[in-house]
């Protein structure tokens, strides 16, 4: 079997842990059905092996490492969620895929089929380090500085069963970015890495902690910049293990690093980390140039070649065809080779379930990456789906192979590629439906035109407090509340995840279900009205501030 | 998750929980074993439920089922649940229509 491109290939010592840890859950599985195991005693296992019970079934999360997958694993989830699931999957925003209608049962046989392509649903759940997550433009954009894959995967090497970090006070996530542009929301994570070319050529790190959202949400503060690469282990161990030391474990509510940082302040916890580390054997974390390269070295290359037209047959291409046109505007991105180019594939069709695939869907796509991209699919963390490495001159036949099967939505980065969470159709922690209010966005917003009008939106929308939906992040956020077993939704603006990160803030009280898309609606009206040009909506709240669209949200309530 | 359940008049309780095997929504019985179908579900007044909790609890591994609760509902024909979340959880995800749960007797 040749390498894959663009993730880490595994080798023998992977595949006996994964065997040897399904037969573990196996033997968990059985002595939970005949009595054994109670509920409260099998819960945190199922859970290690990322098993939730939802209000319907249990739910599989499976880990896509750095959200990387080859061809041949996004068809043996297509066709998992076709023969133990209800022929759909739905991709999160941590760049993994749930599986909603799953059995105890089948559980044991689903990982072993995963473990057949190198898949496992491990530390996907429960308190520790979980999958780390990256930049999908990762080892193709233009304008990245260092491919963030290969220190993905010595994190992800190192945190993976980490004895000391497997109870944690709470879960632990971390994000990679090596692009001046933050596309991993580095500071709404636990621990954000920004890597950049050192003096000498290796990379160095700009680390951000105490980062998160749920119900606090809080933007991390810069720890430490500079971190050479020999001592980013080091430094990161040092970081867990402050936050394992201290880190509350009396209040769940209170237990996220970012509690911690917050209460002692970020300069005592610079301190404590550097204690930490005075007292560390350094050697034992020491990242030699040697391991990092042994990594690199386990990533194929692509081979990047097109013809000399590849740019100009793409150039006639746009200029004959509006509709591709819009769609190579809104869905790409550069590429670091001039007759390459990155395609973003929206998984958020008009009226649609953001984030969802069926199996049908997946299946065409893990065809559509090998005609097209070297068989890599990255799975991005607002719920779409990229093609890495395009030539240029072939991106029409893409999209129109994409058309096929209603994955041709030109919407990335506009209003209608909402990020949204299951939700109370699913969770059993919701408050209310995130998924409804997202279609009927969705089918308001359906003209792709409008939503270019529009521009540069971002809305997200969770069912709780908990905020998988990232709605603090989101231009618009929506966030779910129950009175009294009624569906409500609190509206804030101006959050944002990228670079100059920003918390939302509530415009007005929470509204109810039915008035909520109206309300919307008015508010990007007003946001319309009143634009300069070239405004995006950010662009314009900051300039006016909260009134003007409190006033048109609120005006017919 | 147990939510404090407040009857309002005219409301009843009925028992509910998840199936082990697959953790699909079931409904409490009169003869102490669990369907899928709401209105299979027997329906309790305040003052009996508490007896018939513990007796479910006690009763679930035997029966396979995880996280038995009680909650209200409206007692028509099949009993309709007060609240939004066990709606769902007796009808089914209101986004795929097609995955809807029998409900009649
Ligand atoms: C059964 C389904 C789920 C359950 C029970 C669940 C549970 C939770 C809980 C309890 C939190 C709050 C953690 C805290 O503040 O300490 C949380 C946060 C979060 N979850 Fe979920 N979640 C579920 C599904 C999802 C899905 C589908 C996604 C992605 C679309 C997701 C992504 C996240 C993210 C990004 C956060 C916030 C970031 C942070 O941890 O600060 N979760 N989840
Ligand atoms: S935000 Fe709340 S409702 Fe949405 S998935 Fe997370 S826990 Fe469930």
């Amino acid at each position: 079997m040749s390498v894959p491109v663009g993730h880490y290939q595994y080798d023998r010592i992977d595949r006996d842990f994964l065997r040897a840890r399904i037969a573990e859950f196996e033997g968990q599985v059985k002595r939970r059905l005949d009595g054994t195991l109670s509920e409260d005693e099998f819960k945190p296992l199922r859970l290690m092996n990322g098993l939730y019970l939802q209000l319907h079934a249990y739910m599989l999360r499976v880990a896509i490492p750095y959200g990387i997958l080859d061809s041949r694993q996004l068809r043996k989830l297509g066709e998992i969620a076709q023969r133990y699931d209800r022929d759909y999957g739905h991709f999160t925003t941590r760049q993994n895929i749930q599986f909603n209608w799953i059995r105890l049962e089948d559980t044991p046989d689903i990982l072993r089929e995963l473990a057949e392509v190198d898949m496992h649903a491990i530390q996907t759940s429960g308190n520790c380090i979980r999958n780390v997550t990256s930049d999908e433009y990762a080892g193709a954009a233009a304008d990245e500085l260092v491919d963030p894959r290969v220190h993905a995967e010595v994190l992800r090497q190192w945190s993976t069963l980490h004895p000391e970090f497997t109870f944690l006070p709470r879960k632990f996530k971390i994000a990679i970015s090596g692009s001046p542009n933050d596309r991993v929301a580095a500071r709404f994570h636990d621990i954000g890495i920004l890597a950049r070319p050192g003096e000498d050529g290796a990379p160095v790190f700009r680390i951000f902690v105490g980062g998160g959202l749920g119900r606090t949400p809080v933007i991390g503060e810069e720890l430490f910049d500079g971190v050479r690469e020999e001592h980013l282990l080091a430094t990161l161990e040092a970081i867990l293990r402050v936050y394992n030391a201290h880190g509350r474990r009396d209040n769940i509510y209170k237990a996220r690093i970012k509690i911690l940082v917050q209460a002692i302040g970020v300069e005592a916890y610079r301190e404590a980390v550097e204690a930490e580390l005075g007292q560390m054997e350094l050697d034992r974390y020491r990242l030699t140039p040697e391991a990092v390269a042994a990594i690199r070295a386990r990533f194929a290359v692509p081979l990047l070649e097109a013809p000399d037209d590849a740019d100009a047959v793409l150039t006639q291409q746009r200029r004959d065809d509006p509709l591709f046109e819009r769609w190579v505007r809104s869905n790409t991105h550069v590429h670091r080779d001039p007759g390459h180019i990155i395609a973003t594939i929206s998984l958020k069709p008009a009226g649609g379930i953001p984030g969802d695939a069926t199996s049908a869907q997946i299946g065409r796509l893990a065809d559509l990456a090998d005609a097209y991209s070297f068989g890599e699919i990255r799975i991005t963390h607002l719920q779409n789906v990229v093609l890495g490495h395009v030539r240029k001159d072939r991106l029409r036949d893409l999209w129109l192979g994409l058309s096929e099967v209603g994955l041709a939505e030109a919407n990335i980065g506009l209003i209608g590629d909402i990020v949204a969470c299951p939700g109370l159709d699913y969770c059993a922690l919701a408050n209310a439906r995130s998924i409804p209010i997202a279609q009927k966005l969705g089918a308001r917003f359906a003209d792709t035109a409008l939503q270019a009008e529009i521009g540069a939106l971002r809305i997200n929308i969770s069912g709780c407090i908990n905020a998988c939906g990232h709605h603090h992040a989101g231009n618009i956020g929506l966030l779910g509340v129950d009175k009294r077993g009624e569906e409500f939704f609190q509206l804030t603006v101006g959050g944002r995840a990228e670079n100059g990160a920003a918390l939302g803030t509530i415009l007005g009280a929470a509204l109810p279900e039915d008035e909520t898309v109206d309300a919307i609606a008015r508010l990007v009206d007003c946001y319309l009205g009143l634009r300069e040009s070239g405004e995006t909506f950010l662009e314009t709240l900051t300039r006016l501030g909260h009134e003007p669209f409190r006033e048109a949200a609120y005006e017919a309530v | 998750m147990k939510r404090p359940v407040r009857l309002e008049l005219g409301q009843k309780l009925v028992l509910t929980a998840n199936r082990l095997l697959d953790g699909r929504t079931v409904w409490w019985r009169e003869d102490g074993t669990w369907d899928l179908r709401i209105g299979q579900a027997v329906l309790l007044d305040a003052d009996v439920a508490e007896t018939a909790l513990s007796r479910a609890v006690e009763e679930a591994q035997r029966e396979g089922v995880v996280g038995v609760y009680d909650t209200a509902v409206l007692p028509v024909v099949p009993p309709e649940p007060v609240t939004v979340r066990e709606k769902i959880r007796a009808h089914g995800p209101t986004v795929h229509p097609e995955f809807a749960v029998e409900t009649a007797q």
